[in-house]
């Protein structure tokens, strides 16, 4: 072990054994705190009963973070402050596209106030390119020699950063964490980490970046949220990055604790395509007996007859086999798959969707966001089930139209009824594109 | 409200009219039925007299193996298949820590427990270092409220654990326990409990160290095998 590992991270050690490295920087930290009738996990927060967790002999453990390494009064964490160890190179940013004048302006005010360790909030429509509107602030943090981490709650967004970032900061080495499939740790200047992987990190980071902050499992997740604050040093900057903010985070904004960029607009300057809702009245009961909706079959059948592709999007694992049973029988002779979040072939199928192998793909939640298919339509069936929140279906929406090529294309959702989920998501459309119409025509 | 402890689902329980008529204790489930029906009990037909390996043959080639080896086997219940379900329930409960998973057997343990005759109950024991990091004992644990006597003790000696070994080397392994001092066992019914029978290296040497002292009978009951 080297001693780099512990700048600005708690690394969890058993208290009765010899910590591998001897150095007088290294400070040990307690691990619980123990109230009168709870303890208190200081990596993740949480407090639990007593009762739940005592082990023999007055000891205690916390059962929240339990997956990254067990915290609890047998062991000590041992830490060493952050020091910022880096000598940036001459060259930072060797990113080389360019941005639309509202994309510059916006970069512009996030540079401003990452630099002044302020708290922000970027909200900025889905496909408004988000991740090049953050390059100018990070290239100026990381030539003060700053230490930065972008982090996000969902591992394919990670992924897909990762290389993006890489090719913009050649001269910087990342190093991407995430749980999937550890790979060793080591100290670096810029960090893409799973925000599970935040608990692991004590005052650690100088400019803190979360994406997508509205995404399950971040949002209202207690645990995580604590973690985010350990992460950042005490005077450090955070910014948020969402198209679709919750009711928590508006309501920073409005108590004035978070500062707000808005971009209504996408790079490509077009308005977000509006959700085109069909009455599906007892779609199962249909299913079940090898029905789907007329008008959604001829829906699937226009945009591969126009040449374009589609994602179908249902509630539940369990409509994916039914769905694709009714549609190999309706559409032989076209290509398609489905894919959820615990089918072993997700990923090669999303790259086999990316690559154009298939015509479209039915899918649930998983590729609700982080994922860009050129020229494609949207649908999704039984949009009202309580799975899909309204933020959700605000990025659902939001596949669509991505692209310079082919800057609109269609949203459709069917129901059995119009929920307040799916009225809030046709609303903040119409908000964001409200605020684009007034940018456009001044 | 509570949730499953192993899949997080939330556990609704029906209440039926005869329990609102005659209230008794509320037994609150800890896992849900989806969760607990992943885990496979051993039958009790047709099965080792030794180990409880579900074979026709009386008593199976290894227990025949311990026979000649040391003149006498070991009657052993084992309670659930070691499969998927058990290895990542003993992952969480054993390796990561989790202690209270602890209470998801103890009705089924309590349950074959009753049924069998012992004088003395003697749980393995873990050694000192283990006590330490992992903070408890996984198989006194499993056991809860059942009254047991640690009897037996790790020898002071390096040790690497059985679940890191291979066959070939657990075989090999020496007597790694201790009786407590001035403890007699003469005349005595033993029985012996574990977390996980799988060689039996383990149990065959607790059983042994109760022989040499003059036990009458040895038994061991292990949640899996």
């Amino acid at each position: 072990m080297k001693i780099n590992e512990l700048y600005g991270r708690r690394v969890l050690f058993p208290q009765i054994d010899n910590f591998p490295i001897n150095d007088s920087q290294i400070q040990v930290l307690p691990t619980m705190k123990i109230n009168e009738t709870s303890v208190t996990c200081l990596r993740c927060g949480t407090a639990t009963s007593k009762t739940f967790v005592a082990l023999p002999n007055y000891h205690y453990y916390c059962p929240r973070c339990v997956t990254l390494g067990r915290v609890s009064t047998l062991d000590k964490f041992y830490h060493v402050q952050e020091p910022n160890q880096f000598e940036p190179p001459e060259q930072v940013l060797t990113w080389e596209g360019e941005l639309s004048q509202l994309q510059a302006a916006t970069s512009a005010v996030i540079k401003e106030r990452m630099n002044n360790h302020c708290r922000q909030l970027l909200w900025a429509v889905t496909g408004a390119g988000k991740t090049e509107m953050i390059f100018a602030g990070i290239a100026a943090a990381l030539k003060r020699g700053e230490r930065v981490a972008i982090a996000s709650p969902r591992v394919d967004v990670c992924l897909e950063l990762y290389p993006r970032l890489q090719a913009a900061f050649a001269n910087f080495p990342i190093a991407l964490l995430h749980g999937r499939e550890p790979q060793q740790y080591q100290y670096r200047q810029l960090t893409i980490c799973t925000t599970h992987q935040l608990l692991r990190f004590y005052r650690a980071f100088d400019n803190l970046i979360v994406d997508e902050v509205d995404s399950f499992p971040y949002a209202a997740n207690q645990a995580l949220l604590f973690a985010t604050e350990q992460a950042i040093k005490e005077d450090g900057s955070l910014l948020f990055m969402t198209a679709t903010p919750g009711k928590k985070l508006i309501q920073q904004i409005h108590n004035k604790k978070l500062m707000v960029s808005y971009l209504p607009l996408r790079y490509h300057g077009n308005l977000l395509p509006q959700i085109k809702l069909c009455l599906a009245f007892n779609w199962r009961k249909g299913l079940s007996k090898k029905h789907l909706p007329t008008s959604l079959l001829r829906e699937i059948r226009n945009t591969l007859n126009n040449r374009y592709r589609c994602l179908l999007f249902v509630p539940h694992i369990a409509d994916l086999q039914p769905v694709l049973l009714c549609l190999q029988r309706f559409l032989p002779d076209k290509k398609f798959t489905t894919v959820h979040a615990a089918d072993p072939q997700r990923l090669e199928k999303v790259q086999a969707m990316r690559d154009g192998r298939y015509d479209f793909l039915i899918t649930t939640s998983i590729l609700e966001r982080g994922v860009t298919f050129p020229e494609i339509d949207v649908f999704v069936l039984g949009a009202d089930d309580q799975i899909f929140s309204s933020s959700a279906l605000v990025q659902i929406a939001g596949r669509v139209g991505r692209s310079v090529s082919r800057p609109t294309g269609k949203v459709m959702f069917w129901v059995n009824s119009y929920s307040r989920r799916v009225r809030e998501a046709q609303r903040q459309i119409a908000y964001m594109n409200g605020k684009g119409r007034k940018l456009l025509h001044g | 409200m509570v949730n499953c402890l192993l899949c997080n689902c939330r556990l609704t329980q029906k209440l039926t009219i005869s329990k609102i008529i005659f209230p008794g204790p509320l037994k609150q489930p800890l896992i849900c039925p989806e969760c607990f029906r992943k885990f496979i009990h051993y039958s009790l037909e047709e099965s080792c007299r030794g180990c409880g390996r579900e074979e026709r043959s009386e008593l199976c080639d290894d227990c025949q193996k311990w026979q000649q080896y040391y003149g006498w086997y070991l009657e052993h219940r084992p309670l659930f298949h070691y499969n998927q379900a058990m290895k990542e329930f003993m992952q969480k409960y054993k390796f990561q820590g989790q202690y209270h998973l602890r209470g998801i057997f103890k009705e089924t343990i309590k349950e074959t427990i009753t049924h069998i005759e012992y004088d003395i109950l003697i749980p393995i024991p873990v050694t000192e270092h283990t006590m330490l990091t992992r903070g408890f004992n996984q198989v006194t644990g499993l056991l809860g409220d059942i009254s047991y006597t640690e009897l037996i003790i790790h020898q002071n000696r390096q040790k690497v654990a059985q679940s890191k070994k291979d066959r070939q080397s657990r075989l090999q392994t020496k007597q790694p326990f201790l009786l407590k001092q001035g403890v007699n066992l003469k005349g005595k019914t033993v029985l012996l409990v574990d977390d996980i029978y799988t060689t039996g290296r383990t149990l065959y040497h607790a059983a042994n160290l109760c022989y040499e002292n003059g036990s009458k009978r040895v038994q061991s009951l292990s949640l899996a095998r």
